[in-house]
Parts: structure tokens; sequence; C-alpha cells
């Protein structure tokens, strides 16, 4: 040992330093930011703006939520992400090697950018009754479902003539002429807001209840697990079925009585996770060394349980989108979300020929769904690989 | 090919040249790199090493119990009375529990958490063709109190967690002998546990051996070594860098790894250089990158060849200096090693 | 026990009393039906620059301390007192001060650091924990610090899994100098280590201690270990401190039979010397229901024979054992209560004497390996207690000055009728 000269942390003067916890920090600043942002759009919007913020949208209390939920998602969880260097880069390279991950990724980046995005600057999908039920590209049908057809008139036997389908409109118009894809484009927004809302509160207050259970146990663990038990014999639908007695169809009640009803699972294997780790060498030492359990939990804990929490919280989006696609599915949503449950619903009972016949309505945005489900469950099994501790670096 | 020490015709197994590869990220580790010694019936011969000697997957690989993939047993030849363990298509799961037992360091690993010790014992002692039912549960009873598992005939419907970490390791010391096994292998069986704990599964071990059983014991513990080796094989690199009596070992430690290890229990001395991270060589003497003495010739062929120390043959070193013409005080040390007080006793 | 010798300067660490209890608890509301006493009145003082040594076995409630010692557990009674100051009363800035002034070293290497982080991060951990926000400044000395304890600067780029376990050993006593401790609490730090690189590791303890004047309380359950390392060494059994002193003194003159009991375990690196003396029973009993009186009564070579009988040591000695051998229930496996085996093969079993020379302790014990024959466990427990009663079950040992240190014996208690015996090593 070079003994030298003094060492460097001998010559530390530790009354110097200050000990104070900090109170502002980058996070903080930017979440406090975030939310005065949102809060003036909230007045500007009430009081002084007329029916539309900007462009098209209309503000609805589940877009507030969202906005919110933003804001805490972006302070808290990509920016101290991004202040890890070392850590970005590796992950980037480690997704790159993976071309199912990244094809997945790539879809829900465009799908997120989309649904939060298109919406907002395009508004309501438009109108056309004159051309309703149109077919998409190379698909021909009865020209006398619509008033005009957008493609090119066949001619058949006699009086029948035939509507096909133009490349302009490659998807194909609904009963109502809307092009499918702008139902696609508005459909997914509701689908994002799932996700966004589930990650901006559900997941955070399942962990931060399993976080609590598993470092505090005693009472307070049997409480919220017992808690957990008695919700999870509630079901969601009929909660949600008695508030739409009360408020009418909505987003947000869909979101806080399926999210509500949904964190224990993901609560209970936080908990099992914190309860297996506690004794592990270096979160004891974290304790030493006076880390709150919550710092404990965010930086020794919770990065070293992705195994099972990643899967878990990817899996949870999608359940939550398909209940959602399902609750519109069955008609009680809000008609104005163009929830892809609902256009699915539409395409089978449409008004004058039989459902097969125009298919494309309710199998586009089926395909749309089933695609996003399959994304995310493939983002979270490969997410899970990437950050796996023991995958090859 | 490494030398083989002489086998005597009561040799119960019969290891030679073993190599076994494992491939590993940073490419293929040479985990047994040519090992040969024999165990005769009754005896009890201790492998000591570090971890990384190859201790452990030396014994894996004389029943093939080692995983294969990633590991491979490369060549060699393990004859145990007279069976070929090597042989294409050779009954290893026949000889495994019937004839060679196997016991681990962490019971509670060893030890399935669902079933009781019962069932497991059953399940070992019906394994090989003994009949069931209640003849199989009176031999159950049989072994938990063979090893000294009191109340046996109520403790056999206990699960693994109600025993405590000793008595786990009897239980699973008695699961290994269902078949009744002539050589028992049991790898560092008393590193988890209590020293007074340690002290009783020795004995335990001990009576094994008064019985007849042959033990192959693998362990970093000296002082282990000490209290039940016949014999002792050094092991370094995946090679074995000296071999001999216990008695003799002890008195004499004569490869320069040996004396390490002997001056590490005797105060701790200077503070050592940064450690060193080189991969160990895959031929010569493994040791000669931490050795004090090590010349030229030690990089020479696959392994330095043994030789007997004081004109011992049974005691050996595989080390240059113990050769023609080459001077060995300079490695011998006459204060290293222990002076024994007594006799040790010789066990036939 | 108050017993703390004095030392010429005031302790750095003054632990008085202290008990750390776990509640049992039943039902939804908790109702405590127990409590696992893991730490039951233990004192003891570390001055500064010495290292001292607890030693205990599983359930000795060796790490239950070491942790009550840095807060990780919350003692339930006693005092700690740090450089004067009580822990239990300072101010959250003082806490902050001594939580720096006492480190931990944990026992497995494998365990002690985060998978995710690299190295130089986790070093850095105290250092931004206790208030450091310059990174620079954090990343200098802990490569100043890497480089004193034998590894290099740019491993702060590493993970862990890139290091082998002494290396990993070195690298969590740099993260417990980062901070300049006073203290270092060291749990088991060399257990999970070969041999040799335990030796390295004790080398570097040991310098780190002399170089940076650091005291080292050294948890261990391997007595040689602590023989080699420790200026002083106290020895616990079931939540109690037994005995304690130098190390010389302790280890080649013990004068507890627990000490004696650990160190006739170690087996003696001499192949000729095989000899393993056991306790009496090797059931270690339950910390939430230890035996009355002095804990170790049930498995003491050296409990105290009854008054008022004649027996010779060696007679004694069986009987005892066989008190408590049926006390406990660990009856040798020939025993069988189901079919309870007949008086001579109890007789043989248990190694009694054929000839008892008190009439009373005889009857006494032909009546308890009569009720074995009978299968009877319960009575023969009460003949046995009644006829064998020992002073040892029935008084807590008070701690007395024995060569110049604390014991917890009655043999050595010079008030009470029972001579220490002897002891060769």
């Amino acid at each position: 040992m070079e003994s030298s000269e003094r060492p460097r942390f001998e010559r530390v003067d530790w009354s110097d330093i200050d000990t104070e916890r900090r109170l502002v920090t980058v996070e903080r600043s930017l979440f406090v930011l975030g939310l005065l942002v949102v809060a003036g759009l909230f007045l500007y919007d009430r009081y002084y703006a007329h029916v539309y913020l900007v462009a098209q949208w209309v503000v609805t209390p589940i877009d507030w939520a969202v906005m919110t939920g933003l804001v805490g998602l972006v302070s808290f969880g990509v920016v101290p992400a991004l202040r890890n260097r070392a850590a970005i880069g590796q992950t980037y390279e480690s997704i790159r090697s993976r071309p199912v991950l990244t094809g997945a990724l790539a879809f829900l980046a465009v799908f997120g950018v989309i649904g939060t995005v298109l919406p907002i600057l395009l508004g309501r999908p438009d109108l056309h009754f004159g051309y309703a039920y149109q077919p998409p590209v190379g698909v021909t049908v009865d020209a006398g479902w619509s008033p005009k057809c957008f493609g090119t008139i066949k001619q058949g036997q006699g009086i029948q003539r035939y509507c096909e389908g133009s490349i302009l409109i490659p998807l194909g118009t609904n009963g109502r002429g809307q092009l499918m894809e702008a139902m696609l484009v508005a459909g997914a927004r509701p689908a994002i807001y799932v996700v966004l809302f589930t990650a901006a509160f559900i997941v955070p207050l399942a962990t931060a209840v399993g976080v609590a259970a598993g470092f505090r146990g005693g009472r307070l663990d049997d409480l919220l697990m017992t808690y957990v038990d008695v919700q999870l014999c509630l079901p969601a639908i009929f909660l949600y079925f008695i508030g739409y007695m009360y408020i009418g169809p909505s987003l947000l009640l869909l979101l806080v009585t399926f999210g509500l009803l949904s964190w224990g699972p993901v609560a209970r294997l936080v908990r099992s996770e914190v309860l297996q780790r506690r004794e592990d060498g270096y979160v004891v030492v974290a304790r030493s060394l006076g880390g709150s359990d919550s710092y404990v939990a965010r930086r020794h804990v919770l990065p070293n349980v992705t195994n099972t929490l990643v899967p878990a919280v990817f899996h949870l989006f999608a359940i939550l989108i398909l209940a959602e696609a399902g609750v519109a599915f069955l008609g009680f949503s809000d008609v104005e979300l163009y929830s892809w449950g609902s256009t699915i619903a539409e395409g089978l009972s449409p008004d004058r020929m039989a459902a097969y016949q125009v298919w494309w309505i309710s199998t586009v945005p089926a395909v749309a769904l089933a695609a996003t489900v399959v994304a995310l469950k493939l983002a979270g099994d490969g997410l899970r690989d990437v950050l796996d501790p023991r995958g090859g670096r | 090919m490494a030398e083989r020490p002489p086998t005597s015709e009561n040799a119960l197994l019969d290891v030679s040249d073993l190599r076994t590869h494992i491939d590993a990220d940073r490419g293929t580790v040479h985990a047994v790199d040519g090992v040969s010694f024999a165990v005769d019936r009754g005896e009890a011969v201790c492998l000591v090493g570090e971890s990384g000697s190859g201790k452990s997957v030396t014994c894996e690989s004389l029943t093939g119990i080692v995983p294969q993939p990633p590991a491979e047993i490369v060549s060699g030849d393990v004859a145990f009375d007279g069976i070929d363990l090597r042989a294409e298509g050779a009954d290893l799961r026949a000889v495994r529990g019937d004839r060679i037992g196997h016991v681990f360091q962490n019971p509670q690993h060893a030890l399935d958490p669902v079933y009781s010790v019962g069932e497991q014992l059953i399940e070992a002692i019906t394994a090989h063709g003994d009949p069931g039912g209640r003849a199989a549960r009176e031999r159950a009873i049989d072994l938990l109190r063979e090893v000294g598992i009191p109340r046996a005939n109520v403790r056999i419907d206990d699960y693994p967690h109600e025993f405590s970490g000793g008595m786990a390791q009897r239980v699973a010391i008695a699961i290994s002998l269902a078949g009744d096994p002539d050589l028992l292998i049991a790898d560092e069986p008393t590193t988890a546990v209590d020293v007074t704990v340690q002290a009783r599964l020795i004995e335990l071990l001990r009576d094994l051996l008064d019985e007849g059983m042959a033990l192959l014991l693998i362990t970093h513990d000296l002082r282990v070594v000490a209290s039940l080796a016949d014999r002792v094989l050094v092991m370094f690199g995946g090679t074995i860098v000296e071999r001999g009596p216990i008695a003799e070992v002890f008195e004499n430690p004569a490869h320069p790894y040996t004396q390490a290890l002997f001056d590490s229990y005797d105060g701790f001395g200077q503070l050592p250089d940064r450690p060193s991270r080189h991969d160990l060589p895959t031929d010569g003497c493994r040791f000669r990158a931490e050795c004090p003495h090590a010349v030229e010739a030690c990089a020479d062929g696959p392994q330095p060849p043994f030789h007997a120390v004081d004109g011992d043959s049974s005691h050996a070193a595989s080390c240059v200096y113990y050769g023609e013409g080459r001077d060995a005080t300079t490695v011998r040390d006459a204060d290293r090693g222990v002076r024994p007080v007594g006799e040790v006793e010789d066990d036939d | 026990m108050t017993e703390r010798p004095g030392e010429g300067s005031d302790p750095l660490l003054s632990v008085s009393d202290l008990e750390t209890h776990y509640p049992i608890t039943e039902g939804w509301l908790r109702r405590e039906v127990g409590r696992v006493r893991a730490v039951d009145g233990v004192s003891f003082d570390i001055h500064a620059g010495e290292t001292l040594g607890l030693v205990g076995e599983s359930g000795s409630g060796k790490t239950t301390l070491a942790h009550s010692l840095l807060g990780l557990e919350e003692p339930t009674a006693g005092t700690v007192r740090f450089d004067g100051d009580r822990v239990g009363e300072l101010s959250w800035a003082d806490q902050r001060a001594f939580r720096r002034r006492v480190q931990l070293i944990v026992q497995d290497p494998n365990e002690a650091f985060n998978p995710r982080l690299q190295v130089g991060k986790a070093v850095a951990e105290p250092l931004a924990l206790n208030g450091m926000d310059d990174a620079d400044r954090r990343q200098a000395i802990v490569e100043d610090v890497l480089e004193r304890v034998g590894l290099a600067a740019e491993d702060t780029d590493r993970y862990p899994h890139e290091f082998s376990d002494g290396e990993k050993q070195r690298l969590a006593i740099a993260r417990a100098l980062v901070v300049d401790p006073d203290l270092l609490v060291a749990d088991e730090p060399t257990s999970a280590l070969d041999a040799r690189v335990q030796s390295d590791i004790l080398a570097l303890l040991d310098e780190v201690r002399r170089e940076f004047d650091v005291s080292i309380l050294f948890v261990s359950h391997d007595i040689d270990v602590v023989r080699r390392f420790c200026d002083r060494v106290a020895v616990m059994y079931l939540g109690e401190i037994v005995e304690r002193g130098a190390v010389d003194a302790v280890l080649d003159r013990p004068a507890h039979p627990y000490t004696r009991v650990l160190l006739d375990s170690v087996p003696s690196l001499d192949p000729s010397d095989r000899d393993l003396p056991a306790p009496l029973t090797d059931t270690i009993p339950d910390p939430a229901d230890p035996p009355s009186g002095c804990r170790f009564h049930t498995r003491c070579p050296s409990v105290i024979e009854p008054d008022d009988t004649d027996l010779s040591a060696e007679t004694w000695s069986r009987l005892a054992a066989f008190r408590f051998t049926v006390q406990v229930g660990e009856l040798p496996a020939r025993i069988d209560l189901d079919q309870p085996p007949s008086e001579a093969v109890v007789q043989e079993a248990f190694d009694l004497p054929d000839e008892i020379a008190d009439e009373q302790t005889a009857v006494g014990v032909d009546d308890a390996v009569t009720a074995l024959a009978d299968g009877d466990l319960d009575r023969a427990k009460e003949r046995l207690a009644a006829v064998l009663p020992s002073v040892c079950e029935q008084q807590v040992p008070a701690t007395v000055e024995t060569d110049g240190r604390p014991v917890q014996c009655h043999r050595s208690d010079p008030d009470v009728d029972a001579e220490p015996r002897p002891w060769t090593e």
C-alpha cells in the first residue's frame, strides 16, 4: 500500500460537507414545472379557449389525467434513465442485437406517437356518408351499398355493378364513410392512454405498496396484503358498470376502476421480490449507510427485480388494453373515443349487409389490437432479457 | 499423459489421466487437466484445493454427473471395481447411488423441500431394485438411526426445512448410503455447518470408514483433511501437484503450493501485491506464475513429472526440484508443516 | 453483566447490557406469544485501534449484535455509546456522523455488491449518501482507495462479476474506507474465502487498521482466524457473552466450558491428534426458550454435580450426559420409544455405571431407566431432574474476574462450591 502521502479519503473534512438532504433535484424541479404547465393549460382551456385547446383537440378529463401522468413519467422515469449514460449505451446495444425486440419497440413507439399526437392534430375522423363501406384496395364489393364509389366502378351482369377498392383508400371506409386509417389512428389513442395511465399511476402505486409492505413488514404488511386480497375479489367490470350508470361512458372511469383493481398482483410480486432481497449483502450495506427505504428500493432492489417485474408490467398493459377494447366492444365506452373495440363491434353489425361482406371494418382494428398486444408481450420479454443482470454484457 | 501412481490390487476406484473441459464465456477452461489417482477399499482419500482447482469437477466427472454441456469429459479412464465408467453405454446410473454415493456441501440444496425425508430416502432405497412398502420404510428408519438422527421413527416424516443444518447433512448422508455404496464421494460436506456440528459429522464419517466404506473427500480445509484422511491429493489448476500419506505430506509439505497453503494457516504475513488476474497456464506447472522458485524448466511438458520426496515413492510432488540433478533443499523447508504429536492410526 | 475493564483512554465503543429481542406473534393482531432473545444482555468495549473478535456459532446472536450496533436492528434494551455519546439519543446530524464513522463489511463477497452497478459507483455510495455531491471528487477518492487496497483505478468501470471473491472483498473494504471510519464491523469477512485469499484479506485488514487507525469488530465462527488476527475476543453463546479478554488468555487458557468445547471441536492440523471431545448433547437450545440458569448447562462437560451426593467425576459425567440427553429428547439411535428397549440396552446405550455410590441417586437413575424401558420419556425426565439437580440450572452464573478477565461460569465463581476444571489443549 502506498503510504507516502495521506490518502484522499482521510483529507475530507466531513463537517464541511453539507449533509442536508437535497430538496431540489433535477427530477423534482422538472416535475413541478411540468405540473405548472399542465395546470396552466387547464386554466387556459377552462376559462379562455372555447372548444378546442389547440388544433382539433377537445380536452377531456382523461386527457388531463394522462398529461399529468406523462409529466410524472418523464421527470421521474425518463430523465434519470437518460442521465445514466453508461447504462444507456449498453442497453441500446443489447436492444439492437435483438431484432424481434427492436421491431416490437419500434412498433410501440410508432403506435405511441400516432396515438398521442395525431388525434390532437387531426381531430375526429371525418364523416363521408357518401362513401360508406368503401372496400380496401384490391377488394371488390357491391356498388349498391353506398351512394358513391371512390374507386372504379365495374360493370357486372345486368344491373349489377361493383365498386373496386382504390389505392387512395387502402384500408377502405366504415359505415359512416370514415377512413379505416383514420379509425386506426383514432383508436390508437385510448389504447396508448391505457398504457400511459397504467405506467404513470398504477405501476408506481403497486410498486410503492409492494416496497412498503416488503420493507416494513409487520402490521402494515398484513394490512396492505389483506386489502389486496379483498380487492382481488371485486370484479372490475362490475364496478365500472356501476360507475357508468352515474357518470356515463368515460375512459377515465374505466382506467380508474380497472387500474385500481389490477395493481394487486404487481404489488404482491414486488413485495415478494423485496422480501427475498432484503437480506442481500449490498442491501444491508446500503441500509447500514443510512439509506432510506425508498432510496434502497429504488437503487438496489427494483433494478434487480426486473426479471419478474418488467414482463408483469407489460402483461398488465396488454390486459388492460384488451379490457378497454372489450368494454368498448360491448358498447359501454365513449363513442367519441373511436376505440378499436367499438370499431370491431361496428363491423359485426352493419346496416344492410352481412358482417363478412364488410369484413375489413372488424378485421383492420382487430389486427391492430392483436399486433399491439403481441408487441407489448414481446417487448416485455425482450426488455427482461436486456435488463437481466446475468445476461451477457 | 500424467504419471500414474502405483495402484494396489485393492484399488476400488482407479482414475487415469482424466481431463474435463468447460465451455465458459472467456473460452474453454481446462478444469480437470490430467488427473490420476486411486482409492482403495476402506480408504479415506482427501482431495484438497482452492475454488477453481478443479476438485469438484473431478469428482463430478467420475460418475458423469457434471453437466455436459457446458462441460465435456474429454479423455481419461475411470474404473470402478473393474467397471469402465467411461465406456460407451456404461450404465452410470446403476453405479451412482448404488455403488458410489454422493454428498454435497449444502444439504438444503440436495434435499427436495416438498417431500418428506422419508419419501426421499425410500425413493433412494427403491431406486436400485429394493422392494418398497414396509421393508423400505424400516430400512429408511435404520439409515436415519445409523447417521445419528434422534427419534428417527418420528423424524422420518419431517420435511427438510425442519432439520437444522447439521441434521440435514446427516439426512443427505443417509440418502447417499441407501444403496449401500462402497465409495462415498463427499464434496465439502462440513463447510456450511458450525464447528461443533462439523466435529460430529467427522465422527460419523469415521464410523462409516470403520465399517469398510471408502471415502473420497473434497475440501479446502486442511484441518478437516488432518482429521479424516489416510492419503492426501493436493490439486491446483486442474492438476494434482502433490500426493502421499497424510502424515508425510503434513509433516513435510513438498510442493511450493502445498507449502503456501500451510503458510496461510499460520498468521498472515506481509500485505501481498495486487492480486494477479492472469489465466492459469494449461501446460507445465500451473503454479509457476506465483511460485517464488520458478525456473524455465517449470514450463516444460504437460506437467512436471512426479518425483518421490525423500526416497519414499508414495509421497511424491509434481515439481522439477525433486527430480534428478536438482537441489530440493531450495524448495524444502524444515520449518514448515506440522510436528505430529503421536502416531497416525493406520486403518487397514 | 456490567463488567467494563478500564483501559487508559475512554473506549471508542461501549456496549452496556444490550438486548435485542424479537417478538413471536400469533394471529392477525400480532399477539406476542414469546420472544426470541437473540442478544440478551451483552456488554463490552472497543478501544481505538484495537481489534475485538466476536466468536460464536449459529444461534449465538453475533450477527444480530453486529446489526444492532449499526442501527440495522432496534435494540430492545441497553445502551450503546460511541465516543461517549449514547447512540440512541443522537441528533439527526450526529446520527449521520455516527453512520459514517462505523462501517459494515458483510459476509458473502458475492452478495456484497449490486450486480447492476459499476463498482466505482458502489464504492462511492457511502460518499454520496453522506452528502458529497461532487462526482469528480468522489471519483478521485474512489480511485485512490482502490489503489491502496491492491486494485487498480481503472477498475471503477467494471462490474462485480468481473472480480474474484478475494478482489470483491477488497472492494468491500475499500467501500468501508472511503468515508474515513473509526470502526469497522466485519461480519465473517473471510469465511467464504479460500485459505490463501483469507490470509491476504487478513493482511489487508491489518494494514488498514494500522495505517488508518481503525478499530475492528471481527465477527466470526472461526476461532483460528480470530486467534491470528484479533487483540481481544468475546465468546458468545445463545445471546450472552460467556467469556472475554485478551486473545492469548482466552484461547490458550479458556475458562468457560463453552470456549473449551469450541476449541476442542476445531480439528487439529496434526493428523496424529484426532480427538474431538464432544459436549454433553448436540442440540443447540431454542433462543426463544433458553435453558434456565446457565444457558450452557445442557451441553456443558463441566456441569456441576449436585451438592449432597458423593459421585466420582467419571460417574457424574455419565449421569449428566444421561440426564440432559433425555431432557432434550436426543435419544441415541438404538432407543426407540415405540418399541421400548430392555433396561439392559438402555444401560448400555447411555454407558451408565453399574454401581452408583449414592443410594438416592441410584434409585432415581434406575427409575428413569425403567421409565425409558416402558417408553415413558416424561417420567424419565422427571426422575432424573429430581435426583440430579445442579446449581448450573438453578442459578444464572455471576460474571467474575478470572485470570484478569470476565467469565460467566459458576466454577469460576469463588462463592460457589466448585472448582474450575483443568484444561489441556
